[in-house]
């Protein structure tokens, strides 16, 4: 019956009806077309007016603190500083004119004469003051104490670091012995103070060079090398606004978003259009999906719109540069964050259709959204801190993760792992959010003259239900990614000893993949034995001599298959390496080297018992069990394998505090395999035991040395001989087909 | 043919309970016109509601065209029809946008929907504005789309709650050439009414609801004979003099 509502384009023509009525509004197309055009050009006018603001008032009185490691290097540059005066002085002054018109020179000698004669009092005393001639650029000296250059520099104490001065004497066509200056100065990149301060610096200096060449006919060049501090790290106010960009983004995507949101759900309710259309025979979900579809289309066409406005007022008004750095608002930098404000819209349009979904007018709506609104602004905000780094954790917490990771990529620094936790969480939030919304949506209608829209989703079901429902799936996910998120971070972090942390470890898996769902099963009524495939792997035979047939057959197919895959998956592992897809682990040798002794030191039955027995078991009882029910409630058991083994896969990536993209695959590889196991034999045992010994040769293989290995294998690269591949492989398709063969009830029919 | 057996809903309202519908049986069979009739409050809606399925009744089914409602949810959903008062339009779809939309509901295939659409803007006298949009109509213009919105689907089963309410006589005279209409085509037709005096026009069998009870039920000749009056209007004075 479902069926039919995809069919002939159906599902199409639904969302496109809900596309029609939001885009034909005015309301929305105000902001979709008109903000975008208003609001940048505004933007960028005020911006504009800022910086040039800020700019002309750092010309007119500057004053930039150098900071020096000791008193010698304060020397060498106080004195160099001193012959910018002394250069003004000795009539090079007409190149002073040429390169600034400047009528504070002519007027003011005698303020230089005045600062010299301080500078050359003081020179060996910690700050010192030099006045530039032709500007009142001043450099105080400074000799940082206490904290490093580059931490002085970082924290914006300084806006200069002089990280080696050296004057060397050079003798000048007998004109007897002269200073020649060699200075590393390393300046904040993107930082507009910093940077001037650098510049300022450069024509100090070359207004010595020029000095020198005047007195000697020849240059005796002050050499400057400068160096930006390239830690990605924002200090300064000025490219803190680099996070504004994406909030007003984000923020327009959510505006974009509001108005189809209410107008859809609350709307319809308003316009009496929502009982008829929940009388329908057509599924509430899918009515709501179609509703989805439109508003993350509206906010999407938003958020495109926004983009684009935004990146031509930044490239034509070269107010890109001043914010984000020599770059700008590059091409790349917007077709990164495109998804990313797709992905942001597909999370927040379900929050919003969630909010609304049991609003029954749009003022009721409104009401629900606004303190929503501000309470996800107040975190918003945060990400405008200049000093706050987007750490891991962060990449958990919606909103703040999508925010935090475009100011990453606009400034060009974004880090892997923290990337990965914002997409991937906000998707299950998403996922969530939507899950709610579909329960939510219509059921006030249904349920007039009672409250309980909100209750009915935490209903505890009156009968036993033999699998899970996908909804609760989604939304346990949601909850469990973060807490696993969290807990593997600081595993990762923390300096326990090895020991301690295998037990963590497996005291972690135990209590999110087997107690939580547990907990969930129990309130929700789930059959075990239905859900966590909690039965013998005999089968229903009806003769004892079946039943023995069929159990030892599948435990020595399973051997079979478990025989081969580590090798096929440690393959995996190597090919993708051979295609560039990096293996951090094996990039560092001697941290590997290093965790291998400490892991040499455990007595083997505890890695056996914390990373094999329990890890298997706990995970076989999540994955098969629960992702895998929840799966099969809705779709064929082909689709839920590829589905709850791409869910184990994701999960894999996560490891201590790293990112390791490259397990995705043969995760995901493994939880196909034993997908099929589980389906094949209905129950969960089989594929304990196959995860198991797979986590265990794998670990048992860590105790051995690289060469120990090779020579075992006789192997002479970080491959296996062809003829160990092919025999895995072969293990392992004999190992699958048998399985295949002997779970199947014909079989016994035949024999018998 | 609907089958109401034994319908009970009660409402918890802020912990008090509130019996809306207590106990009630009925039948409509092809071809006729039942009316629901009460004072606001007897519980008419909620009878309505459960009888599509909207609202689960505490204990009682119902039964259309043979098939219990709560066995499948969906399947019955095709079979009936559902016009109420509250009933509105998609303000920026045309009307011929707005019912292709709710054939689409009702899975119904587009060539099929297609000629419906062409037959009801006949008979109904939607023609001249089906491309114009909603917003742009009439109140008896709107009305009109309504009740081609309930045939779109050609339910064998049509439910009218409170389908008059605000309309003027034009309006009414549309309704009950409507309700004419669904007869002549053999449709089961339960309507929902406080106005009497309609109500004796088409209906062919009566239930007199009062507090959620039947009090009344059958044909004018039968009501006449229950309780000596001789129209409707009275026999309610009385009912609510009792009470």
């Amino acid at each position: 019956m479902i069926g039919s509502y995809f069919a002939n384009g159906r599902l199409l023509r639904l969302c496109l009806k809900e596309l029609r009525e939001s885009l034909r509004d005015r309301r929305t197309l105000i902001t979709l077309v008109l903000m975008p055009i208003l609001v940048y050009p505004l933007l960028s006018m005020a911006m504009q007016r800022l910086i040039v603001g800020s700019a002309s008032g750092s010309s007119d009185r500057s004053e930039y603190i150098i900071g020096v490691a000791n008193e010698d290097a304060g020397g060498v540059l106080a004195s160099a500083i001193a012959e910018t005066s002394m250069a003004i002085e000795q009539g090079v002054r007409h190149s002073i004119q040429i390169r600034r018109n400047n009528q504070s020179l002519a007027k003011q000698p005698a303020t230089i004469q005045d600062a010299i004669a301080g500078a050359s009092e003081k020179d060996s005393a910690d700050e010192s003051n030099q006045t530039l001639g032709g500007s009142k650029a001043q450099f105080n000296i400074v000799v940082t104490d206490g904290i490093t250059l580059q931490s002085a520099l970082e924290s914006g104490q300084i806006d200069l670091a002089v990280i080696s001065a050296r004057a060397e004497s050079v003798a000048v066509r007998g004109n007897g012995f002269y200073p020649a200056y060699e200075f590393e100065v390393e300046f904040r990149d993107a930082d507009v103070r910093s940077e001037n301060a650098m510049l300022e610096f450069r024509k100090a200096m070359e207004l010595v060079n020029d000095a020198q060449a005047l007195r000697f006919r020849g240059p005796l060049p002050v050499s400057v090398r400068m160096v930006s501090t390239a830690t990605g790290k924002k200090v300064d106010a000025m490219a803190s606004l680099a996070g504004i960009l994406p909030l007003i983004l984000i923020l327009m995507t959510i505006t974009g978003a509001v108005y189809p949101a209410i107008d859809l759900t609350a709307g319809e309710r308003e316009r009496g259009t929502m009982e008829a259309m929940i009388a329908t025979p057509a599924p509430r979900f899918l009515l709501l999906l179609s509703k989805y579809v439109a508003v993350v289309t509206v906010a999407v066409l938003t958020a495109l719109a926004n983009l684009f406005a935004s990146w031509i007022t930044l490239s034509i008004g070269g107010l890109g540069r001043a914010l984000l750095g020599e770059k700008g608002f590059s091409l790349l930098a917007l077709v990164q964050i495109l998804p990313l404000l797709v992905i942001f819209a597909a999370f927040f349009s379900a929050i919003l259709l969630a909010m609304c979904s049991f609003a029954r007018s749009f003022k009721e709506a409104q009401a629900y959204l606004i303190p929503v609104m501000l309470v996800s602004l107040a975190p918003a905000l945060v990400t405008l801190m200049p000093n706050i780094e987007f750490s891991t954790l962060l990449g958990i917490v919606p909103l703040v993760n999508i925010l935090l990771l475009s100011r990453d990529i606009m400034t060009g620094s974004p880090q892997a792992l923290p990337a990965f936790a914002a997409v991937f969480s906000t998707l299950l939030y998403a996922a969530a959010a939507l899950v709610v919304a579909s329960k939510l949506f219509g059921a006030e209608s249904a349920t007039s003259g009672s409250q309980e829209t909100w209750s009915d989703l935490l209903r505890r079901p009156k009968r036993t239900q033999l699998l899970p429902d996908l909804g609760d799936l989604a939304v346990f996910l949601a909850m469990l990614f973060p807490v696993f998120f969290i807990v593997t971070n600081l595993f990762g972090q923390t300096q326990m000893s090895i020991g301690a942390k295998l037990w963590s470890n497996a005291g972690m898996l135990l209590v999110l993949f087997f107690v939580a769902p547990s907990i969930v099963a129990w309130y929700r009524r789930l059959n075990p034995q239905t859900t966590f495939l909690l039965r013998s792997w005999t089968g229903n035979l009806p003769q004892v001599r079946q039943r023995v047939v069929r159990g030892v057959g599948v435990l020595l197919s399973v051997c079979f298959m478990a025989a081969g895959l580590w090798i096929v998956a440690f393959e995996f592992l190597q090919l993708l390496k051979d295609y560039g897809f990096g293996l951090l682990a094996l990039e560092q040798p001697e941290v590997l080297e290093k965790a291998k002794k400490e892991f040499a030191l455990i007595p083997f039955w505890i890695i056996l018992v914390t990373s094999a027995i329990v890890p298997a078991f706990a995970e076989e009882y999540f994955f098969r069990g629960y992702v895998l029910s929840a799966f099969r409630n809705r779709v064929s058991s082909l689709r839920a394998i590829l589905y709850s083994a791409l869910i184990f896969g994701l999960f894999h990536v996560i490891t201590g505090s790293m990112l390791s993209l490259e397990r995705f695959f043969p995760s995901t590889l493994l939880g196909l395999f034993l997908g099929f196991v589980a389906i094949r034999t209905g129950s969960l045992w089989p594929g304990v035991l196959l995860h198991a010994i797979h986590n265990g040769l794998v670990f048992w293989l860590t105790r051995f040395s690289t060469k120990e290995l090779s020579d075992w294998f006789g192997s002479t690269n970080e491959h296996f001989p062809p003829i160990w591949i092919f025999a895995s492989l072969a293990s392992v398709t004999l190992g699958s087909a048998l399985l295949y063969f002997i779970t199947q009830r014909r079989f016994y029919e035949n024999a018998t | 043919m609907i089958v109401a057996n034994e319908l009970r809903k009660q409402f918890s309202v802020r912990g008090n309970t509130l019996v809306a519908v207590g106990g009630i049986s009925f039948q409509v069979g092809n071809s006729e016109v039942y009316g629901l009739l009460g004072p606001n409050g007897a519980g008419k809606t909620t009878t309505l509601r459960m009888v599509m399925g909207l609202i689960e009744p505490d204990s009682g089914w119902v039964e259309i065209g043979g098939v219990r409602t709560d066995t499948n949810r969906t399947a019955i959903r095709h079979q009936l029809g559902m016009i109420s008062t509250n009933d509105g339009v998609y303000p920026w779809l045309s009307v011929r946008e707005m019912l292709m939309y709710f054939a689409d509901l009702y899975a119904v295939d587009p060539p099929v929907a297609q000629e419906r659409l062409e037959e009801l803007s006949d008979l109904l006298s939607i023609r001249s504005f089906l491309d114009q949009r909603c917003s742009t109509l009439s109140t008896g213009q709107k009305q009109r789309v309504t009740l081609a919105r309930g045939l779109m689907h050609d339910p064998p089963v049509m439910l009218l709650d409170e389908p008059t309410r605000g309309l003027d006589v034009v309006g009414s005279q549309t309704v009950f050439e409507f309700i004419e209409l669904l007869k002549s085509r053999g449709k089961s037709v339960l309507l929902s009414t406080h106005r009497l005096d309609e109500a004796e026009r088409v209906c062919d069998r009566f239930g007199l609801l009062h507090h959620g009870t039947m009090r009344y039920e059958g044909t004018l000749g039968d009501l006449r004979q229950q309780t000596g009056k001789m129209h409707l209007v009275d026999m309610f004075i009385e009912l609510i003099r009792e009470s």
